[in-house]
């Protein structure tokens, strides 16, 4: 038996019986849809992981007190952990699986290797869409203000100094087009 | 395991074990702390290529590896070593961990920052016997005498006009049986070395940054179900009884589990599962509520049973006529908080059952199921995961209950496979912990030199815990080995005298990054650093004063003098800052730190700057790693010593999450400057535990160095700062500790 590493195909079928109050509701990832039903106090980041095993959002705490489950929700940095489900019909959810272009790496996820931004690479996905969720803020201009602004992403294995230096290489690349 | 070996070694026959150990002990006692320092090697094991040296046909290997990949980068030093000598480019080399049930019975667990270390010359052996039975088979294949094919980008390839060439792959392709030949074949030369030493990329870089790598936690299969399982309130807390109560009747439950001591639940979720296990009826026996001061109280140094694990000459007699240094030190608690928590998955089958888990210890833990299902140990297979950080935690099967255990006790109660995930206050809370420490040294400092150390320790357990038989291998080895890691002292002091306590704490103690090397580096670069200025003598020159004169000594230099040309030793530091120094003996590495902080007097805050390491591993395999490791264990070491301590209250560990037990962010984090000393001419060692033990006294002697006052108690919280500070400014003597009520770190005033 091998694991199951590709995401569940759509379904709004439950195994055994819906709850009452159970909502069906249509989630937009990656330039996908996806139909579920789900409680409404369900996380997205439960979504992503249990039920749609899109297991490339970590969930480090799920309090929101540590970025490992950051992904986008409209292009804006957002923590999947105090997120509901519910909430984000509509809206364009992009995660760490969506961030490349097929075979292509986003230049962020180039830089996080040529810089050695990640050890153990738990957190890596999380600091990945917080870095660059940010570069599209562009305020981060100096170093102190990139680790301020980053400094709601914990990394237990500090590989902290190689992700500021592959953040500021895509922010001096020629054409960072994030 | 460990035990054996050394026992082994040491010539201890079975037959005269109990008279010997009891006349022998107290030297005994010592030669297993000289081994446990370092200072002992064990025997090699041969690996057998076909176990683990896959070749595939489309060009590519697939190296399995005992070790586990938790962001040190073995996996991608192994496959160096591997491809140097199998000739094939790095990118086309993939790694697996290999299952409980793949290679063989060797050099398992990934502990000691021993995987390079212990597998250099293995592997490149039996990498070397590989590209040799591809040889003989291409060299019949093509015709040729073997002696004139060239090994060259996973080919063969014939010397001369005539260029033929046969691929690995298509060799594997036709011929299926293979033998390893018994006689030794020549390794590469390494001055032909063209991958080790080389600052390639991770072979898991791809897969880590695009979130296609698959830790514990990730693990799913078809019908996977999610269990959580019913925690102890307090430290001493034990199962009374156990009842259902709301839980059958909640959204997505499966089943409600309840067996001896473990109760839990199965459901379609994990929130559903945590959920309905906080529904069941269940009491516990509380047991005694511990405070932090009994704790403090346990972990002391004095009394009965003190096992002295280091002697040279009569310290104890000179300093009983004659002391002049004396200084006391405490460290607390510390949480390994890796990124990912504790999980597996389980599936049950007919005739056994296999686990995928995020574990540095997979035989531990395939052990611990099989014990705890009533099985075999053949019919569970253990699959090793990424881990999401290990730093020791994963490694606790026998210690604490594993979710290896948990995932598999659940799925086989639902009939299904089952995801056991730990929420993080169960980290926090039901786990183990670094194990608190207490010191007292003592020495008489003449002529700018010390001439006898006495240093006493109390210490939690950190390896005890892991060991079969735990109470009798305490009584016999009378301390424990994994906490007196960095206690051994090797400075060149004529009269040393080391005497530790074995306190075993009531809540679970064990293995963190360096065992005892941070809790012990504290105390004795903090004194050596007092004897100096006691000496009148600059801290590096005293240090440089009293090393040996060995190789030991000599490397030791080595590191001290790059890191202090490389951080401006000597030079006025910038204003308002100072630098501290500090360096460690570490399982054949030697390292030396220099830190350089600031100080905010009125929040008694630490700032860290800049760190400059310097390190020797012995022959690099890839710097990138070293580096990365450094990097790694000075954020570690610095967050820890500045802000990490977990406390108990009425019975249990307070901190219950990453908003109470503050981590440092990437906005703490210093410059850190990396000097590698590379040799090739000796074994490499291990880098990634030896660069934490210097933080915490580097980053003292720097506060003494800018204040004229000495911390003593990690970590050093702006509590404790500002009371040193108090003490400094009222010219009051200053104390251990003030009392330790509900500890809180303030991050902002």
């Amino acid at each position: 038996m091998s694991l199951r590493t590709t995401n569940k195909a759509t379904s709004s079928v439950q195994p055994g019986d819906a709850t009452a109050g159970d909502c069906a509701i249509t989630l937009h990832i990656n330039g996908r849809d996806y139909a579920l039903t789900v409680e409404p106090r369900v996380t997205l980041l439960d979504a992503l992981r249990e039920r749609l095993l899109l297991t490339g959002t970590k969930k480090g705490c799920d309090h929101g007190q540590c970025g490992a489950c950051t992904v986008h929700i409209n292009g804006e940095r957002a923590l999947a952990c105090l997120t509901l489900a519910v909430m984000q019909q509509g809206h364009e959810i992009t995660t760490i699986e969506g961030l490349a272009e097929g075979n292509a790496l986003h230049p962020l996820q180039q830089a996080f290797i040529a810089q050695d931004g990640f050890q153990c690479g738990f957190c890596t996905p999380g600091q990945i869409m917080s870095a660059a969720a940010l570069v599209r803020e562009g305020r981060a201009r100096t170093d102190d203000e990139i680790r301020e602004l980053m400094s709601g992403n914990i990394c237990r294995c500090g590989a902290y100094n190689g992700i500021v230096d592959a953040i500021v290489a895509v922010l001096e690349a020629p054409d960072a087009a994030v | 395991m460990k035990f054996r070996h050394l026992l082994t070694a040491l010539g201890v026959a079975s037959s005269g074990v109990a008279i010997t150990i009891l006349v022998a002990l107290p030297a005994l006692r010592r030669r297993i702390a000289a081994a446990m320092a370092g200072r002992f090697a064990l025997p090699g094991k041969q690996l057998d290529p076909l176990s683990w040296i896959q070749v595939l046909p489309d060009e590519r290997i697939r190296l399995l590896v005992p070790k586990a990949e938790m962001g040190q980068g073995a996996h991608t030093g192994l496959a160096q070593i591997a491809a140097e000598e199998l000739e094939v480019p790095l990118d086309r080399v993939e790694v697996a961990h290999a299952s409980t049930q793949q290679g063989e019975n060797k050099y398992r667990g990934t502990f000691g920052s021993a995987s390079i270390h212990d597998l250099y010359d293995p592997l490149r052996r039996a990498a070397a016997t590989m590209r040799e039975m591809l040889r003989a088979e291409a060299a019949l294949r093509l015709g040729v005498p073997p002696e004139t094919l060239v090994a060259r980008d996973g080919r063969f390839e014939t010397i001369g006009r005539a260029q033929r060439g046969i691929s690995y792959s298509a060799l594997v392709d036709e011929k299926t049986r293979w033998q390893a030949p018994k006689e030794p074949v020549a390794l590469k030369s390494p001055d032909q070395f063209k991958v080790i030493g080389q600052p390639l990329p991770r072979v898991d870089g791809r897969a880590k940054v695009t979130g296609q790598a698959i830790f514990g936690q990730d693990t799913r299969v078809e019908g996977v179900l999610y269990g959580a399982v019913v925690r102890p309130p307090t430290i001493e807390a034990e199962l009374l009884s156990a009842q259902p109560g709301q839980a059958p009747t909640m959204p997505g439950v499966v089943t409600v589990v309840i067996e001896d001591g473990f109760a839990g639940v199965v459901a379609e979720t994990s929130a559903q599962a945590r959920a309905a296990r906080d529904a069941m009826d269940v009491t516990w026996t509380k047991g005694r509520l511990w405070q932090q001061a009994d704790l403090e109280e346990l972990v002391t140094v004095g009394g009965a049973h003190g096992v002295t694990i280091q002697r040279a000459g009569n310290a104890h007699s000179i300093l009983a006529q004659d002391t002049t240094l004396r200084a006391e030190y405490r460290t607390g608690m510390v949480a390994h908080a890796s990124m990912e928590t504790q999980a597996a998955l389980a599936v049950a089958g007919t005739s056994g059952i296999t686990v995928w888990t995020s574990t540095q210890a997979e035989t531990f833990t395939a052990r611990q199921v099989a014990q705890a299902l009533g099985l075999n140990v053949r019919q569970v297979e253990v699959i090793p995961t990424f881990l999401g950080g290990g730093f020791g935690r994963k490694a606790g099967d026998t210690v604490v209950s594993s979710a290896a255990v948990e995932a598999a006790r659940l799925a086989r109660a639902a009939g299904a496979p089952v995801h056991v995930g730990w929420e993080r206050r169960e980290e926090f809370r039901n786990g183990y912990v670094r194990p608190m420490t207490h010191h007292k040294l003592a020495a008489r400092v003449r002529g700018g030199r010390i001439e006898a150390v006495a240093w006493q320790e109390a210490s939690g357990d950190s390896v005890l815990g892991f060991t079969p038989h735990r109470e009798l291998v305490a009584r016999v080895v009378g301390f424990d080995p994994g906490a007196t890691r960095g206690a051994w002292i090797y400075y060149n002091i004529p009269h040393r005298a080391t005497t530790v306590w074995r306190r075993r704490m009531p809540l679970a103690t064990g293995q963190w990054r360096g065992l005892g090397l941070v809790p012990n580096l504290f105390p004795i670069e903090s004194f050596m650093d007092e004897a100096a200025h006691a000496a009148g003598q600059d801290p590096l020159h005293f240090r440089l004063a009293h090393l040996s004169s060995d190789e030991d000594g000599r490397r030791m230099a080595a590191v001290l003098t790059a890191a202090a040309e490389r951080a401006g030793w000597g030079t006025t530091p910038p204003a308002g800052r100072a630098r501290g120094l500090a360096c460690c003996y570490y399982h054949g590495t030697v390292v030396a730190e220099i830190a350089e902080i600031s100080l905010d007097e009125v929040a008694g805050r630490i700032r860290l700057h800049r760190v400059v390491a310097a390190i020797d591993c012995g022959r690099v395999i890839n710097p990138h790693q070293v580096r990365g490791q450094v990097k790694g264990c000075v954020v570690m070491g610095a967050s820890s010593a500045l802000m990490e301590e977990l406390t108990v209250k009425d019975g249990r560990v307070v901190a219950g999450g990453l908003d109470e037990y503050l981590l440092f962010t990437m906005a703490d984090t210093p410059a850190i400057d990396t000097i590698i000393l590379n040799r090739p001419d000796v074994k490499p060692s291990g880098c990634g535990e030896a660069p934490i033990g210097p933080l915490a006294p580097a980053i003292g002697n720097a506060f003494y160095a800018l204040t004229g006052v000495r911390l003593r108690h990690l970590p050093m919280t702006p509590q404790r700062v500002l009371a040193a500070l108090a003490c400094r400014r009222d010219d009051q003597p200053l104390p251990l500790d003030e009392p330790m009520a509900r500890h809180r770190n303030e991050r902002n005033l």
